[in-house]
């Protein structure tokens, strides 16, 4: 890069996310952030205009999801910042690698509630990994290298820079900063023959995926170290897709919604080796009664995660990529093997309905099953959400993309629109409900805007289904505010946006409408109407112990 | 309750102080004494006494990893005799 360049400050912003290898922003402009607008037209880097800030940062989520790389988005001051707040909240939880560049109002009126200003840096301490307002032209160039590296190092999470106008039309010198150099091979493992030991005296030892191994870029470490022990294993919502379903011994996903042979696994187990993950309370249930005979050694890189909820026996720091070799050796644990085996064949999903109406589970089974090598499915909140994650199957982590520590209704539309942007060859399917989907619904002209062969499957039963079920479970079935039947006609409307659909509603379409959308060229929309009498099931109840799931309640 | 005496060293940004209140505040813990000073025109130091139910490892891991927080430490804890008022 040419050192020394005269150049105005919202140029080298631009030079910056290049220099990052940002490929595409996503962003809307307004009158603060006008001169980056400027600066990007006709350079290097791509932008994708979203119909709102939220619908942009969640896309910025999905392109770093689906790719490892790190998400950009662009926001002007006051209510372009304070639409980005949701997305980074979801950032934050989920540790997704995001850097949001806001426009904020010159620094001489910094402070006199100017006309758009609010205080973002302020609004971003909550909602963000760190964030920065940048002061002189002096920092900007420094301030943006670090944000970079703040959002991707460690444990990743957005960074948000605020940056008044005045600053980006400062004329400066670009100079690149010195950078640290690459982080030193890690050289020893700290309580690595603590933990060795305790593998090697457990007798019912479980694996316990979070999505942490995806992150540490450490999925083929932990397949050999699962193949080489024999391990059984379970994964939280963000772990899905980390082990290989081949694997006899993968139970899925663990928890409120997870599979009963593997609750009841970790209920039984006398080791939990913990890879990447946090104790969330919907794995755990009541905490105290998880997995309450069990020691655990807790491998994470955030340091503030170890006995935050549960005092690990043996906690590690360092590289999953490192560590899990390190620790792994061949078990005798052939006994615990045939329980787990069994416990396995016992609770199978049974995908046998009768009936002619649309069983969701079957359908989201036969969707995974039809998938290419190539493909990323998007997801929205709610009950598809849940059926997603316990009938569909993954071939890495960041082909499923789930809003899971947020719970964030909205998240999928425009993270799939993320996730084809950067991987336009995969196949991005997003699986939404009728109440999410309406939470983002104009991010559909982002679709036309690009083109963007992107495919919604949408499972309409006219309700916001997880709330009516915990209605009809806990709150004497008063269906309060959870009747969606007043939803538009969702084709007509998908196809206001050139993007062509169908309706269907019996179990004999399924097959030929899931291969039409898939083999459509474009963008496609296929309308599923389902009975909203379908719940998710099992369920472990809130407070109660994962040992104690209700597997159907249904007077249905 | 408990009250733990922590030590802070911090750089110098406007919003530092806003950060550390915040992660208190929203982590369990009480302040219930503060010295802030600068000790430079980027460092500062922080003295801090919380009052919480809480292990104080919740809030010095936290805090710690605040990026402007370059080290923390847990001088003592001691346990009150009386339940604080809230």
């Amino acid at each position: 890069m040419e050192q020394g360049q005269t150049m105005r400050g919202a140029d080298a912003v631009i030079k910056v996310l290049a220099a990052h290898g940002t490929t595409t922003v996503f962003g809307y402009p307004g009158g603060a952030i006008m001169p980056i607008y400027d600066a990007l037209y006709g350079s290097e880097v791509d932008h994708l205009l979203s119909r709102h800030e939220q619908g942009a940062a969640f896309a910025a989520l999905g392109y770093a999801r689906a790719s490892g790389k790190t998400g950009v988005c662009f926001a002007t001051s006051g209510p372009g910042a304070t639409n980005l707040v949701t997305s980074l909240a979801d950032a934050l939880l989920d540790s997704i690698p995001v850097v949001a560049i806001t426009g904020q109002v010159a620094s001489a009126v910094v402070g006199t509630d100017a006309f758009q200003e609010i205080d973002v840096l302020g609004m971003s301490l909550a909602v963000t990994k760190h964030s920065f307002m940048v002061r002189s032209i002096d920092e900007l160039v420094p301030t943006l290298y670090k944000a970079f590296e703040v959002a991707a190092s460690g444990r990743p999470g957005p960074v948000l820079v605020d940056i008044p106008k005045d600053i980006q039309l400062a004329e400066m010198q670009y100079q690149t900063p010195l950078q640290a150099l690459e982080t030193p091979v890690v050289e020893t493992i700290s309580n690595l023959e603590q933990a060795k030991q305790l593998i090697r005296a457990s007798k019912a030892p479980i694996l316990y995926v979070g999505g942490g191994v995806g992150m540490a870029g450490a999925v083929e470490q932990l397949r050999d170290f699962a193949k080489q022990t024999g391990m059984p294993s379970v994964a939280t919502l963000k772990g899905l897709g980390a082990m290989d379903k081949e694997n006899p011994l993968y139970l899925g996903l663990l928890g409120m919604h997870g599979s009963k042979a593997g609750n009841l696994a970790v209920q039984a187990s006398d080791l939990l080796l913990v890879v990447g993950a946090r104790f969330d309370d919907r794995v755990t249930g009541r905490l105290d009664s998880f997995a309450s005979k069990a020691k655990v050694v807790h491998l994470d890189i955030d340091a503030a995660e170890l006995g935050k909820l549960r005092a690990p026996d043996v906690a590690i720091t360092e590289d999953l990529r490192e560590v899990l070799p390190a620790l792994s050796m061949t078990l005798d644990i052939e006994p615990w093997k045939a329980e787990v085996a069994a416990l396995k064949a016992e609770h199978e999903f049974n995908y046998n309905h009768p009936g002619s109406l649309v069983f969701a589970p079957r359908m989201l089974r036969t969707l995974a099953d039809k998938l290419p090598e190539d493909s990323v499915v998007s997801c929205d909140v709610g009950q598809h959400q849940m059926w997603v994650a316990q009938h569909m199957w993954f071939r890495r982590p960041e082909d499923h993309l789930s809003s899971s520590g947020l719970g964030t209704m909205g998240f999928g539309l425009p993270s799939g629109i993320g996730a084809q942007v950067a991987r336009p060859d995969a196949k991005v399917v997003v699986v939404s409900g009728d109440g999410s989907i309406m939470m983002n619904i104009q991010e559909l002209t982002t679709i036309k805007r690009r083109k963007l062969p992107v495919k919604i499957l949408l499972l309409d039963n006219q309700k916001l289904g997880m709330v009516k079920q915990w209605q009809h479970l806990f709150f004497e079935e008063r269906f309060s505010e959870t009747d969606l039947s007043d939803n538009p006609d969702f084709v007509t409307l998908a196809s206001a946006f050139d993007i062509p659909g169908k309706q269907i509603s019996t179990a004999e379409e399924v097959e030929p409408a899931l291969d039409e959308m898939l083999n459509s060229e474009g963008p496609y929309f296929l309308h599923v109407a389902i009975d909203d009498a379908f719940n998710v099931w099992p369920l472990v109840p809130p407070g109660a112990s994962n040992s104690d799931m209700i597997e159907t309640l249904e007077k249905e | 309750m408990m009250i733990h005496a922590l030590e802070l060293e911090l750089h110098q940004r406007p919003e530092v102080l806003e950060r550390i209140l915040r992660v208190a505040r929203h982590r369990g813990f009480k302040i219930i004494k503060m010295n802030m000073r600068s000790t430079s025109d980027v460092d500062a130091t922080m003295e801090l006494e919380v009052d919480s139910e809480r292990t104080v490892d919740l809030l010095s891991n936290q805090l710690t990893k605040l990026v402007d927080v370059t080290q923390c430490r847990v001088l003592s804890s001691t346990q009150t005799a009386q339940t604080a008022s809230l």
